[in-house]
């Protein structure tokens, strides 16, 4: 069977930052998150075609009638990060992502999109 | 590393290949405090912002590309990069940021030089030092020092002294106000000066470790966490010519043959084990080890503090080849001396259970003999036991009896209940 691409997007949750409890993970826990990271990426490091990269909160967005600036405030979520995987189907895909820290994270959910793989 | 890894499943490794264990919480105390000599203490919240920030950097970049070669000055160069961005969006401040920066402008393009070891301990020890400001509220001093040295977060922190995220951040609030009140110039002053501090600084460490050795609430190695804690802030201060005293030997002499014992106090289950039923061979022996060296050290000049007498009789219970081997006449006069350096009746209820060890039951009643205990001691469970132990072991059923009823009803939690009603079964009826 033949393997196909998917780009995975990360969203958060936007948090009110300055709560307790909603000050984000502890040194410790980025630790162990870190360590829970490099298990993930050794396990499928054949799937794991380009780990991707992490988005800045700022953006802008263009369309006929301008410049905005974006994400918009009053999005619920915003798109934090990318990556992409490679897999011979869509569940494959899906077990892929599901074993992916990020999954654990409060306010975090990742977005499986199969590319067409036109250049492939 | 496991490659077993499922996302609500089994554990992950405590330390990822490459790194320490607890390398980011100590990342965390280190770059805090080298930070904040840099920008001034007004600036602690900015500093550990800046921090978390990096540390939260670190993990989606290294995750990415690997660990890079000095990933203590990756750290320290994101971090830096990040605070003078956050202190020059911050106008009313420019003055201040102008000064600062202008402090390593030497340094050309590479503020990420981490500072050398020796520089890295100084700034800690100062951090600590700031830390036990008098000024600063007993009960916020532990607080601050387990946020910015050791690097919990407040939610860690509530967790390990059993009390609720909203105190915590009460006692961080008042803290920082009273640092912000301090002197605004940006430099805290040298350590040396800072000599008056360090009875507060030993009375926060030792408090640190008691969090931890005398807890029976927590786990184990949640406990041991809160002692390993202590004795590295210790060690710090007895490194430095400040804190290099006799005092401080004796106070890490004590830390570590308490902490040699530390596994041996609970079963497999959980459960508190009383001395005469512990292991010996599970003490830890490189602590034992530690601890006689550190006490060798404190017995140099002639000052005799509370630690020297406590570490004493910690000795004691380490060296002696078993519990019946036990010199309780040592111990009975280690716990008279402490009881005159810091008196105390729960010093004098020690030294009548040593002293009925040492010459019987009696003898140990006699000590507490016109003892009124305060109401604090008069409430808890160990005045009670003893008595209970000591009446049941002269042969008075029907008192010891009674302090057995009320030492139960005192027992703050299963554990100590348990290990009460296992010790004090002789004493009934």
């Amino acid at each position: 069977m033949s393997k196909h691409n998917y780009l995975v997007l990360l969203r958060n949750s936007r948090v009110q930052p300055g709560q307790p409890g909603m000050s984000g993970p502890s040194p410790a826990e980025l630790q162990q998150i870190f360590a829970a990271y490099g298990a993930w990426k050794e396990k499928f490091k054949e799937q794991i075609l380009d780990m991707g990269d992490k988005l800045g909160p700022e953006g802008r967005v263009v369309t006929a009638s301008g410049v905005a600036d974006g994400p918009f405030v009053e999005a619920k979520e915003v798109v934090g990060g990318f990556m992409i995987v490679s897999a011979e189907t869509f569940d494959g895909a899906v077990e892929v992502v599901s074993a992916c820290p990020a999954v654990d994270v409060p306010g975090v959910s990742l977005e499986i999109r199969e590319m067409s793989g036109r250049s492939m | 590393m496991t490659s077993s890894r499922h996302p609500r499943g089994p554990p992950v490794p405590a330390s990822p290949p490459g790194l320490v264990e607890h390398y980011f919480r100590h990342e965390y105390g280190r770059l805090v405090a080298l930070l904040v000599r840099r920008v001034g203490l007004h600036h602690l919240e900015a500093v550990e912002d800046a921090v978390q920030g990096a540390l939260t950097a670190a993990l989606t970049a290294w995750v990415v590309d690997g660990i890079p070669d000095s990933p203590g000055a990756w750290l320290y160069r994101v971090a830096h990069n990040h605070l003078l961005g956050v202190l020059r969006k911050d106008r009313g401040r420019q003055r201040i940021l102008d000064r600062s920066a202008g402090q390593h402008t030497d340094d050309g393009d590479r503020p990420g030089e981490p500072a050398l070891a020796g520089e890295v301990r100084d700034e800690l020890l100062r951090m600590l030092f700031v830390c036990c400001d008098e000024a600063i509220p007993q009960e916020s001093r532990l607080v601050l020092a387990l946020k910015t040295l050791c690097g919990f977060s407040t939610g860690e922190i509530a967790f390990r002294l059993f009390t609720t995220e909203a105190s915590v951040y009460k006692r961080l609030g008042r803290a920082r106000e009273r640092l912000r009140q301090g002197d605004v110039e940006t430099q805290t002053p040298p350590l040396e000066s800072l000599r008056s501090r360090v009875p507060s600084v030993h009375a926060v460490i030792y408090l640190l470790f008691n969090e931890g050795y005398l807890s029976t609430r927590a786990d184990h190695a949640v406990r041991a966490e809160l002692c390993e804690e202590a004795i590295r802030l210790g060690t710090l201060l007895a490194m430095h010519a400040v804190g290099a005293a006799p005092p401080t030997f004796a106070l890490l002499a004590l830390m570590h043959l308490h902490a040699a014992r530390l596994a041996s106090r609970q079963d497999a289950t959980g459960g508190l084990l009383l001395l005469e039923e512990q292991d010996r061979s599970l003490w830890d022996r490189e602590h034992l080890r530690q601890g006689a060296a550190w006490l060798a050290r404190a017995a140099d000049g002639d000052v005799f503090t509370r630690f020297h007498a406590e570490a004493g009789i910690a000795a004691e219970h380490c060296f002696a080849r078993s519990f019946a081997e036990t010199r309780w006449n040592e111990i009975a006069e280690l716990y008279a001396m402490l009881e005159r350096i810091d008196p105390s009746p729960l010093h004098t209820l020690n030294r009548a259970v040593a002293v009925a060890q040492d010459r019987g039951p009696r003898a140990g009643l006699a000590v507490l003999d016109g003892l009124v205990p305060p109401g604090w001691l008069d409430g808890h469970y160990m005045w009670d036991a003893v008595l209970a132990d000591l009446h049941g072991r002269a042969g008075d059923a029907t008192t010891a009896a009674r302090h057995r009823a009320r030492a139960l009803a005192a027992a703050p939690s299963t554990a100590v209940r348990e290990l009460l009603q296992r010790r004090l079964t002789g004493a009934e009826p």
